[in-house]
């Protein structure tokens, strides 16, 4: 499905959007080929669902030119583009007494007759409609007697009874819990790829965003600041400037947010490595931690966490052995370093530096806490500061009574 | 849940067996309320002679009471309740809201000032007017739409239940206060008639009102069946309306001009009657189990023309040979289903 000779199924030209004339946003070009599934980001109030309404002809358009199927907008028959483009919007929708199927059916208005009378053919695409968003078992039962996330599945089945080329969606999982915001996005995902639709949708969450759609379109105060390939275009760098964030960062390699910490509780080294510190950071930053690591291969789970998180990391290349240079700075954290954390990572040939950090630390008195288990965690525990604890509760009440000692040996 | 294994295949046809039975009961109920409001009076007459007064009008007085009260007034009373109801059902669709109706809005109160007009001042000539029904008829579709195009622009500017109930309530007193003064300064022969009609009443109809209101209810009944689909729409809302290729400013004009319009022809000739609008869509709703237009539509005129009917016989006989007020009695079953529908939380205020 790599669209129909390059021909956008929805197309902008120089478009500006707004009220009453008065852009929102202007100065807009881009174009989606067929089955492909478009996210608009950007935070609330920049003008996404502005944008949105007036791709889905909801709000008149301020100027330049809207296609669809290479067709100026304005030229097409209201029932005509009906059948090219439907949409489901945040509006709440409660009609008395519809049952879901009578609801879905409500979809083939542009291709019924005049008093709108379901023909076999109108009825089976019902049917389709509800299958394609796993819902054919709320046939019968009442629409305003149905789950939020049931709703949200049925209302997109009402858009799918259109038959169109063209979906158009505001927030499509706003309200939904969790099974169905990912069913949804799921559903949305699917339609793409099976049944050639093209999807445009505001989404709220990046993380989601990055893990479904095709494309992005970057909605910033004034402008479409940029749009293309999500990969491409959805870096930590081009996220924290779309939303201005503060102490979050975007990780494109996780795909997902991380929160940083306050930094006011003291500084933590954690010599970890192989995934084994990734959770720990996560734990740091939610208790008001600085954090250093080290020393951590830049291919490593470890790394990405940690620089998302804001962590001062001592790294190197992957598959090398320690150089002096990473050892240099990961023996700095260690001295200006409150405390320090063992993750229990895997010994190997080529992270023996981290075993030496270890050392180090406990030679230098300084307080260790040790998540490893076995000899080696004996070993440690026998020599001077060093705390063993069985899991991350464990280190977590560890950590408070340090710190509560720590603060009462400060105030006398 | 027998209905889930129904074959996709057998949906497709629009009456379902409920909605043949309910349609044939409701049919049932309405001509035997027209026969009881024909049969039944002050004055008794056998079955068999109703028939023969019926079938050979003669030029008795029974032959007169028949044809020219009891007669105008059964049909008076199922056109009134029918195309209140529709006026109503329309409104609701409109508004989204299944509290409102033309009485409630204040539309009738609207067509209650211009007719009261009419009726009480001299700006028309004299009290030959009064008993020209087009006279009245135009006067209260003028009121209707007056205050339609109020509640228009105040609902548009703020979309909530209770702005609308407050505005039609408002316009309720504004229009009442209107006819008070006028009543208080009109001449005493004129004030008798109008206070009777000011009561809701569908005594009184002339043969020439009752032509009027089928020629002109009729008309606009076939063209609402006819909006039926893009009515079902618009239940969704205009947004989704429009994206299912309802063009939204034409329909718009038509719904509330042809709710206007019927609820003043009722209320030019019957006074403003309560409730009936609004109560006798949502008793349809109920007993069809279903917001389908095509189907409600036709089920509000029969359950309509029922019920107002039947409060009509009511009103006459209860307290014969004394006439209560029709509107009390529709007051009387039409409040308990809006605090019903507001206790259930049916209606998002």
């Amino acid at each position: 499905m790599s669209g129909s000779n390059g021909r956008y199924v929805i197309e902008c030209e120089n478009l500006a959007v707004g009220y009453k004339k008065k852009a929102v946003l202007s100065n807009i070009n881009m174009g989606f080929e067929e089955g492909q599934f478009v996210a608009l980001l950007g935070p609330n109030g920049a003008g996404k669902t502005t944008l949105l309404r007036t791709l889905a002809n909801l709000l008149p358009l301020v100027s330049g030119k809207i296609r669809i199927m290479g067709k100026e907008i304005s030229e097409i028959h209201a029932p005509e583009l009906a059948k090219l483009m439907s949409v489901v919007l945040t509006d709440k929708v409660s009609p008395p007494m519809f049952s879901v199927f009578e609801f879905v059916s409500l979809g083939r208005y542009p291709h019924t007759g005049y008093l709108g009378r379901l023909s076999a053919k109108d009825c089976r695409v019902v049917q389709e409609s509800l299958e394609a968003v796993n819902a054919l078992d709320l046939i019968d039962r009442p629409f305003d007697n149905i789950s939020d996330g049931e709703r949200q599945k049925v209302l997109v089945a009402r858009a799918l009874a259109q038959e169109p080329q063209l979906l158009v969606l505001d927030e499509p999982t706003i309200h939904l819990d969790l099974k169905h915001r990912m069913e949804v996005m799921a559903i949305l995902r699917d339609l793409c790829r099976d049944k050639g639709i093209t999807v445009v949708a505001s989404l709220h969450d990046v993380d989601v965003a990055a893990k479904v759609a095709d494309k992005v379109v970057l909605v910033k105060k004034g402008e479409v600041s940029d749009w293309g390939t999500t990969e491409k275009i959805l870096t930590g760098e081009v996220v924290s400037d779309l939303y201005q964030f503060e102490g979050v960062e975007f990780n494109r390699h996780l795909g997902s947010m991380e929160l940083r910490g306050s930094n006011s509780c003291g500084k933590a080294f954690v010599v970890a490595g192989m995934g084994s510190g990734a959770t720990l950071y996560r734990l740091l930053a939610k208790r008001g931690f600085a954090i250093s690591t080290g020393i951590v291969h830049t291919n490593d789970l470890d790394y990405f966490v940690a620089q998302s998180l804001g962590a001062d990391c001592s790294s190197q290349e992957p598959m090398e052995g320690t150089d002096s240079d990473a050892m240099t700075v990961a023996m700095r954290y260690l001295e200006e370093c409150d405390f320090v954390i063992d993750s229990g990572f895997d010994i190997g040939s080529i992270n023996q530096a981290n075993l030496k950090l270890l050392q180090a630390a406990v030679e230098q008195g300084k307080q260790v806490f040790t998540l490893r288990m076995g000899d080696l965690g004996k070993l440690l525990g026998q020599n001077g500061n060093c705390i063993c604890c069985q899991d991350e509760e464990h280190l977590l009440e560890a950590l408070d009574g340090y710190c509560g000692t720590k603060q009462n040996m400060e105030q006398k | 849940m027998t209905e889930a294994t129904m074959e996709i295949s057998e949906r497709q046809h629009l009456f379902s067996t409920r909605t043949v039975l309910v349609f044939s009961a409701l049919g049932v109920i309405a001509l035997l309320m027209l026969l009881l409001n024909i049969g039944i009076g002050s004055l008794n007459y056998s079955p068999a002679q109703i028939i023969d007064i019926v079938l050979h009008p003669a030029n008795d007085t029974a032959s007169t009471i028949i044809w020219n009260i009891r007669i105008p007034r059964a049909l008076g009373a199922v056109m009134g309740g029918a195309y209140l109801a529709i006026a109503g059902l329309l409104l609701q669709v409109y508004f989204r809201n299944p509290i409102v109706g033309p009485y409630i809005l204040g539309i009738s109160s609207g067509a209650t000032v211009m007719v009261s007009i009419v009726m009480l001042t001299t700006l028309t000539a004299g009290l030959a007017a009064t008993f020209n029904p087009y006279m009245c008829t135009l006067a209260a579709i003028l009121g209707s739409y007056t205050v339609m195009a109020i509640i228009l622009a105040i609902s548009t500017k703020i979309r909530s239940g209770i702005t609308l109930l407050i505005v039609g309530l408002m316009m309720g007193y504004l229009c009442s206060a209107v006819t008070a003064i006028l009543s208080a300064l009109a001449e005493k022969e004129r004030i008798k008639g109008f206070i009777l009609w000011e009561l809701g009443s569908f005594s009184g109809f002339k043969w020439s009102e009752i032509y009027v209101l089928a020629v002109l209810g009729g008309a606009l009944l076939v063209l609402i069946y006819a909006l039926s689909k893009p009515l079902n729409a618009f239940l969704l809302g205009e947004q989704y309306a429009t994206s299912m290729g309802v063009n939204i400013k034409k329909f718009r004009v038509l719904i509330l001009m042809s709710s206007g319009a019927l609820a003043a022809i009722v209320t030019s000739v019957a006074g403003p009657v309560a409730f009936i609008g609004m109560a006798v869509p949502h008793i349809a709703r109920l007993v069809f189990g279903t917001s389908d237009n095509r189907i409600l539509i036709p089920g509000a005129c029969l359950a309509g023309a029922a019920i107002a009917s039947l409060c009509d016989l009511i009103a006459r006989m209860v307290m014969s040979p004394v006439e209560l007020p029709l509107s009390s009695i529709t007051a009387f079953f039409g409040a308990p289903i809006v605090l019903s529908l507001l206790l259930k939380r049916k209606v998002e205020l």
